[in-house]
Formats: structure tokens, sequence, C-alpha cells
């Protein structure tokens, strides 16, 4: 706890921690106080200079958004003084502003708007001529209309302390400033969060534009359902369409704030797409059509097939696969179906890879954003979190940049975090086992570093950094290690010790949304893997009921696996590489579209919320198993509730005890899962395995010298990504068009040859 | 879905690359070194490397150009923009070899400067903001350049012309045209 003083606010007596920002301290005990540029974890600003208050002893009024609290201050908010100047900088802000509210996307929750309904005074006195810019395009993405613009800079500062990327700055100088960027055109990573900070109709959403009116919309606060990060979000829809999200916080509160990347706040578009699956599809023959048919009649199809093959080879021949991009609702439902409807263990889901061996030596909770925003040491192993967990990007760079924390990153790229990094070490690529192997046993170190590529002592340097750490340690890692050296690093807390004031705290970087859940449930715990299911079809595995599709990596160099097989089921939003070998295809409800919960990769269980009715003849992938497990002579239990099937789930996960959906109503408040700690586990088997592997690194390989272009992971044309147009000109190289005037798609026709491969995890 | 890809205007793209770096003789290199080492940070060094960099690419910023002071600087190309379009003697776009800028502010204004840009304007045909077509002038109309107390003035690359007349303004220009005057780039 930290010190108190007093202050007095407005002639009452308060007890606020040493060191608070005044205006922080004003309003937690409720006064409230205007400002625009003051934005809470950012650099001060303080020119807006709505947040004037006086303060004794002090010469003219001060800005509260810049003093800190010291201890017998009396301050006063509110006296004609004050309204008085508030009111004389509303006038200046409009100085300048066209107060185009009927015609601004922003109007209706805009703060200006607010503003100026609350201090504004009717009459302006400014009669001269106002600046004029038209309204533009920055990127496919962001749209800007500049005379809106106030000059808060909250933009610049997100841009440049959240992203690290600085694309956007403003320019020239007093009253005709702009924010902008050098050449007009943004070459960034369009994480979008610059128009979700600004207070006027400045920035705007480019897809969104002109479409709707906020207060049309309907408003359901949701999970991401892109990567592992789990950001919480406003799903703003009209009509049974998903208009936009959002993560403002006058919506919405979760563990990201108002961040959101590329893929969460501009994808949604494949929610409404046309290609969706409308109907379910059916092939009664080998080789034949897929026709268009009614849920009875496809059920009935399924459950008949499946009946049969069980019947001929046992169920063990009836592989199941759930997917991480599920919510544990749907692929609770499919392990349920698989163990109890089937009685097959072949059951698996088509995640990337396992991280099966680093929760079962787990020995240090898991790190949640929040803890990783105010760790003292953070270790990167591998991975790349500004691309594929953009979230932790953020929170590692603002913990050091804004908590002084120390970064260690061992990668073989130079990737962008690079910058903020206290150490960098470049290794070669393949070698991030060795890197686990030099931390976890000292007296391999030097053999690695030769290995690695990197001088001896880097690695000690390394171990000291983490040694010498009073506070939190976080050790994350990224999806190149192998399962003995996710052993491993689930149990290097234990290699370094136990220390006063030191805490270790893990952190995974899977590639899905549920990539923790799909874990928990033990959906992984199957006799296969998706790649061993896919090299059994036709043998072992007769029939195979899919839920989602298997990864472009999984059916590479297995293209003919799917056809092997006697029958095969899905359930998908789109018709996929997966779905076109099937014998039956139920359209699947998207994110959307259900309820149900997400665990993120700290194992915070975060709802996900209907927003828009099943489109089509959707249907959530839960009742779809439920339905098919009818068919087949079981009743699961679920009456089609979700809120059963968790409560199911509550009651056969142990991590997952206790939990319902009433207690993961507040998403400012996210209730993490308990996984079970393991205690000091011998790890000298999984050490001699990773000892060989080290044997084989090539010593002589290449290193990665160039930092890979912002966005190559973010832009890549996945399923989902590739259903959205802006996502083309992205993955294409962001071309400038002739005119900025009009949005670039109805510009640019993209030569296929310039787009890039698919996404590795889509 | 309510936004279709419908594009309507075919225009073969090629991908954006990089702006190349602009390369300079080792004498300027030398020059830009001996500014670079009065600074304890680097970045610090911003204004005086734009100057020379602005004076070695033709008057003015252009991409390459950019490109050098930011890797040079270990900023951002949007560091240097924000920088360079703050001050009216950095140039971001081409402007000609005698660059007249004209004092507006209240001095000046007060003594006639709106006088001395129409002379400007009449005599080189162009408007503030403008470059004439052979590239030999260009007007624009800056802020206080300090010399009030000489107002009007104006000031033609670094050189100032102080207590202007109508009068004076047509003889500089002859004087520009027949290339007896210094253009003031140093």
């Amino acid at each position: 706890m930290a010190e108190l003083i007093k202050v007095i606010i407005n002639g009452q007596d308060f007890q606020v921690e040493k060191g608070a920002r005044l205006i922080d301290a004003c309003r937690e005990n409720g006064y409230s106080i205007a400002s625009f540029c003051y934005y809470a974890d950012l650099a001060l600003q303080a020119s807006c200079r709505m947040c004037l208050v006086r303060i004794e002893k002090m010469p003219k009024l001060q800005t509260s958004c810049t003093i800190t609290c010291t201890d017998g201050m009396v301050v006063t908010t509110e006296s004609e003084e004050i309204e008085k100047a508030r009111r004389g900088m509303v006038e200046f802000l409009l100085a300048n502003h066209p107060l185009d509210c009927p015609v601004c996307d922003r109007g209706g929750e805009c703060e200006l708007q607010e503003m100026v309904f609350d201090w504004g005074d009717l009459e302006e006195r400014f009669t001269e001529r106002k600046n004029y810019a038209p309204e533009k395009f920055l990127s496919p993405v962001v749209a800007n209309d500049s005379q809106r613009c106030i000059l808060c800079k909250r933009c610049t500062r997100v841009c440049d302390e959240w992203m690290g990327e600085d694309a956007i700055e403003a320019g020239g100088r007093g009253a005709h400033t702009v924010i902008g960027t050098y050449g007009g055109w943004l070459n960034c990573s369009q994480c979008g969060n610059c128009i979700e900070v600004c207070p006027t109709g400045t920035l705007l959403d480019a897809t969104y534009r002109h479409q709707t009116r906020p207060w049309e919309l309907s408003r359901t606060t949701s999970t991401c359902s892109f990567c592992s990060d789990g950001c919480q979000l406003s799903v703003g829809s009209r009509r049974g369409e998903v208009m936009r999200v959002v993560a403002r916080d006058r919506y919405v509160n979760g563990h990201n704030g108002e961040f959101l990347c590329i893929k969460g706040r501009f994808a949604h578009p494949f929610v409404n797409h046309e290609e969706r699956l409308r109907t379910p599809l059916v092939r009664y023959k080998k080789g034949g059509r897929l026709v268009p048919t009614t849920w009875e009649e496809a059920v009935r199809f399924a459950a008949q097939k499946l009946q049969e093959v069980k019947d001929a080879h046992g169920g063990s021949a009836i592989g199941v696969v759930g997917s991480p991009r599920l919510t544990n609702e749907s692929n609770w439902a499919l392990l349920r179906f698989a163990r109890d409807v089937l009685g097959t263990d072949k059951y698996t889901a088509s995640e990337a890879f396992s991280l099966a061996p680093f929760f079962e030596n787990l020995s240090a909770p898991l790190a949640t954003h929040k803890d990783i925003r105010h760790a003292k040491t953070i270790v990167l192993i591998g991975g790349e979190p500004e691309e594929l967990q953009p979230l932790t990007g953020k929170q590692v760079r603002q913990a050091v940049r804004n908590g002084g924390a120390k970064l260690v990153i061992f990668n073989s790229v130079p990737i962008r975090l690079k910058e903020q990094a206290a150490q960098f070490v470049h290794i070669r690529p393949g070698s991030e086992d060795a890197v686990v192997l030099a931390l976890a046993s000292p007296g391999d170190a030097e053999v690695a570093a030769s290995k690695l590529g990197v001088e001896a002592d880097e690695i000690g340097k390394a171990s000291q950094i983490i040694s010498e750490t009073a506070g939190d340690v976080v050790l994350m890692f990224g999806g190149e290690l192998s399962a003995e050296a996710q052993s491993v690093v689930a149990q290097l807390p234990a290699a370094f010790g136990e220390k006063e004031g030191r805490r270790f705290l893990l952190h995974p970087l899977p590639l899905f949304n549920n990539s923790v859940g799909v874990h928990d449930l033990g959906l992984m715990n199957g006799a296969l893997n998706p790649l061993e299911i896919l090299d059994a079809a036709g043998s072992e595995v007769r029939a195979l009921y899919v839920a989602g599709g298997f990864l472009p990596a999984h059916l590479e160099g297995r293209e003919g696996a799917l056809s092997r097989l006697d029958f095969l089921a899905v359930q998908e939003l789109f018709l996929t590489e997966t779905a076109e070998a099937a014998d039956v295809i139920f359209p699947a409800a998207s994110f959307a579209e259900t309820d149900g919960t997400f665990t993120n990769s700290d194992g915070l269980v975060q709802r996900v919320r209907q927003s828009i009715p099943p489109v089509h003849q959707s249907k959530p992938d839960w009742a779809i198993t439920s339905q098919l497990a009818s068919a087949l002579g079981t009743d699961l239990g679920f009456q089609m509730s979700s809120s059963n099937i968790f409560l199911d789930i509550a009651h056969g996960v142990p991590a997952y005890e206790g939990l319902r959906y009433p207690l993961l109503k507040d998403e400012s408040k996210p209730v993490q899962v308990k996984h079970a700690l393991a205690g000091r586990r011998d790890v000298t088997a999984q050490l001699a395995e990773l000892r060989r592997a080290l044997e084989s690194l090539d010593e002589n390989a290449e290193k990665i010298t160039e930092t890979p272009p912002v966005g190559h992971e973010l832009f890549k044309l996945g399923v989902l990504t590739s259903k959205v147009p802006q996502f083309h000109l992205l993955a294409a190289g962001n071309p400038e068009p002739e005119s900025v005037l009009v949005s670039p798609l109805y510009q640019i026709t993209l030569d296929p040859g310039l787009r890039r491969e698919a996404a590795a995890g889509d | 879905m309510s936004q279709q890809f419908t594009p309507n205007n075919p225009l073969p793209q090629e991908a954006k690359v990089p702006p190349k770096m602009a390369v300079f003789p080792p004498e300027v290199e030398a020059e830009i070194e001996r500014h670079l080492a009065k600074y304890p940070v680097k970045r610090s060094a911003i204004l005086p490397l734009m100057f020379i960099v602005q004076r070695e690419r033709g008057g003015y910023l252009d991409p390459p150009g950019v490109a050098y002071l930011a890797d040079r600087l270990g900023v951002r190309i949007t560091d240097i923009w924000e920088v360079a379009t703050f001050y009216s003697m950095i140039n971001t776009e081409p402007v000609g070899r005698y660059h007249f800028q004209i004092c507006r502010t209240l001095s000046c204004k007060i003594l006639g400067a709106g006088k001395i840009t129409e002379q400007c304007t009449k005599r080189l045909g162009i408007k503030p903001g403008e470059t004439n077509d052979d590239g030999t002038f260009s007007l624009s109309e800056v802020e206080c350049l300090g010399s009030c107390g000489t107002a009007p003035m104006m000031q033609i690359g670094f050189d100032y012309y102080e207590n202007l007349t109508t009068e004076k303004v047509d003889e500089l220009i002859e004087k520009c045209k027949s290339g007896e005057l210094s253009n003031g780039v140093r």
C-alpha cells in the first residue's frame, strides 16, 4: 500500500495515494473534470486546457492533468473563474471547428459535442473565416477530416507509445497544424487506435463511414475472435448486420482498454459476407454434387452415415476435430459427442501447436496483460507478439517505455519490439530450443551459444537480468518451441530459485482466441493430433466430424487425405478447403451470432455474446452437435442453452470449477481460471532431449538480418480476413491511390499475383 | 454485405517501396558529422542537418533526403515531416532559385506588407505559395522574421531586405532576373 496524503478538494478532506495525479484524484472522489487531451497511461500533453483548477498558493489556474498531488494541497474545481476559463476554452476549440455534427460519423458519441453541450455558449464571437480542408483517406481503413481536429494529439501519442510506429504526427504550426503523415498515405499496422481515442470526428473508421449513426446501433459486449489476447469489444449491429466493432470505454471496459488491432476492429465484415453458407449441404454419393437441403434431412443423413461407420468399424473409427476458434461450449459439446455418443478417443482440435507439455509442468501462474504492463523484466523467446498478439506487444512496449521494465528478446528475426529491448539476442533460425536449454542449465550455455551464433556471455547477461529482478519476471514464448522445451520453460522458475520480492509469471503466445480453452477442456488430449488424424484417414479413421476447418498447414502435403474417408461432416462459416471435401456441411454461426466463452492466453474466461441472430440458416456449433447427438439417440442434456453447457464444463473441468455465466458478467473484472500448478518436476529427460537436439543444429546457418515489414502477419489473407476488401489492398503492400479523396477500393484493381501467401494460422 | 469490392478504375499498382536514401559527397558528410558531434543526443541536430540536406538536394527536402535524415538521426520519417512543416525556412516542396519570403505579421502588415506582396504578384505573375514556370521565383508569406524595426521586410534565401517599397521590390526583381543578386542560400 502506497503512502497516503491529504488533499482538500472543494473544502472536503480526501486521502489519496502519494504520487497520484490531481485530475484522477478529483475524478475518483466524485468531482467531474472536463478534459480532452488527458489520457491515462499516455505522456502528458496539457494542450486542451479544459481541466483547469484553482490551487491555493499557486498563481493562475493550473491544468490538473499535469499536477501531482502533494500533502495539504487545497484545490477548487468549481468556481465562477474556472467556469469562465472553461467556456473560453471551448470557444477557442470551436474557432476552427466546422460544427458539421449532422453529417459527422462521430455525432452522438463525440466528446467535443458533449463538451459543447455542457460548456459551450450559444453564440460564437469569431466571425473570421474558418480553415477548410476536404475529407480524405489516410489509408484503406482510416479516413481523416482535419478541420474537425482540436489538436489534443491523443492519436499521435497512442501511435507512438502503444504501437511504437509514430506513423501519424502533427504537421504545420499554429492554427494551421494538421494531423497527418509524411506523403499523406499511412504505411503502418492500421490498428485504428487513433480512430478510437479521437475525441472528435477527425479520424474516422473508413469502413463504417456514412453507414449508420451511433444511436441506431445495438451494442453487444463480446470477445474478439482472432488472436489469443482476448480483447473485449463492443459489436455495433443494426437489423441483423454487424456494422462496426469498437472498444471505446463508454461502451466496454475490458483488459485491453480502448486498444484493438486491425483484425479485431476491421475484419468483422466476414460475419455478413455473401459467401457465408446459407443452408445445410449434402453430397449423397461420393464424387457427386453438394445439394442444398433442410436441417432435418442433413442431420438425418449425417446420423445415418455415422451410425453405419460405427456399426461397421466401431465408434473409434470416427474422429472428431474441434477448433481453437470456437467457443468453449462448442468444443465441450464436441468432446462430449466424441466420448458419450461415439465412444471414440480420436478427438483433437485443429490447433497449430499443443500447449499440453507446458500446462502439465506449469510451475508459476499465467501472466495477465495487466501483469505484463507492470512487470520489471520480460523475457521473450521466439514469437512476434506485435504481429500475432498485438495487445501483448503493446503491453510489453508500454512496460518498457512507461514502466521502465527490462526486455530481453531471443529471436531469430530482428522483430520490431527489438527497439525496446534492453538486450536483443539474435539467434540462428530454428534454435529457440537451445535458448531454453541454456537458460535452464547454465552448464550448457557455452555450447548452446556457439550453436546459437551468439557471444558466450550474452546468455549469462540475460540470466543475470532475470536473477537480479526485484518484482515480476514474465517469461513469454512463441510457437517455435518443441514439446520438451515447453516443459522446461514451464519449470524455468525453479531453475532460478526463490528470491525475496521476485515473482515469476508465464505467458504462452498461442495463435488463436481459444487455444488455451481447447487445451483446458481436454480436447487436445485425444489419441491423435490433427496431423495424425489426417494420416490415418481411410485406415484407422473411417469418418470425421469436423467443426471449423483444418489449417492450411495441416492439409499441406495431405491433400488426398480427406477424400479417403468414408464420410466427412463439417460445420463451417465458408466453403473452405475442408468443407469442399465434405459429405455433409452444416452452416455454423460466427462469434457474433453465438453465446459462449473464450479463454485467452492469460487464462481469462471471457464472455462471447450474441449480437445478431444467426445469418441465413446457420446455427451455433454446439446446437448442431447436440442435434446430431439426439439423432444418434443420445441426449447430451444441454437443453439448447449455452449456459447449461458452461455449467457442465464447470462440473467436468477442475480449472473451471465454480465458474458460472453470472460471474463472468462484468468484462472489467475478468476471471482467471485456476490452472493446477505443478511443483518442482524433474526435467532431466527433457533437458537430455534438448541436448541431443542441440547437436544436430547447423552451426553455419545464415541469420535473418532484415526486420520484416509492418503487417507481414497481420495483413495476411486468411479464411476470415480475405472476406474484407481492405485487407486485400493491405496484403498487396497498401498501394497509394491516385486521389485520396475517394476510397482506394474504388480506384485500385489488384493483380492477384501481388497477394501474399495465406495466413499461417487461419 | 454493405460494402462491395467494385473496382471501376483499373490501375496497375506496384507494392510500395520505401524511398531511396540520398547519398552525399564526403565533404558534406564531414560537415554533417561536425554538427552531430555538437549534441549529446543525435536527434537534436535535426535543424542544422535539415538545412544542409535542403541545400544539397536542390532547395527542398525530397523523399530521399527525408529518408537520409530519418536514418542519420535515428528518428522516424514522420518526425522529420513534423519538424520540416513547422518551419517556414524548410521547404517540403520544390522552390525556385529566388525564394521571396514576405513577412506578414503585425508590424510589417501595418506598414504595407500587403502592398509588397501585391507588387511581387504583379511583377512575377505568381501568387503566394506558387513557383513560376521556369523555376526562377517562388513567393510565400511567412510569419514574423524578427525585424520589426525595419518593416516591411522580406527574406530571399537567408538574406534580409528591409524597409521595402514597391520601387525597391521592382529593383530587386530586376537584379534577380539579371543574376546579379545572390539567392541567399548558404
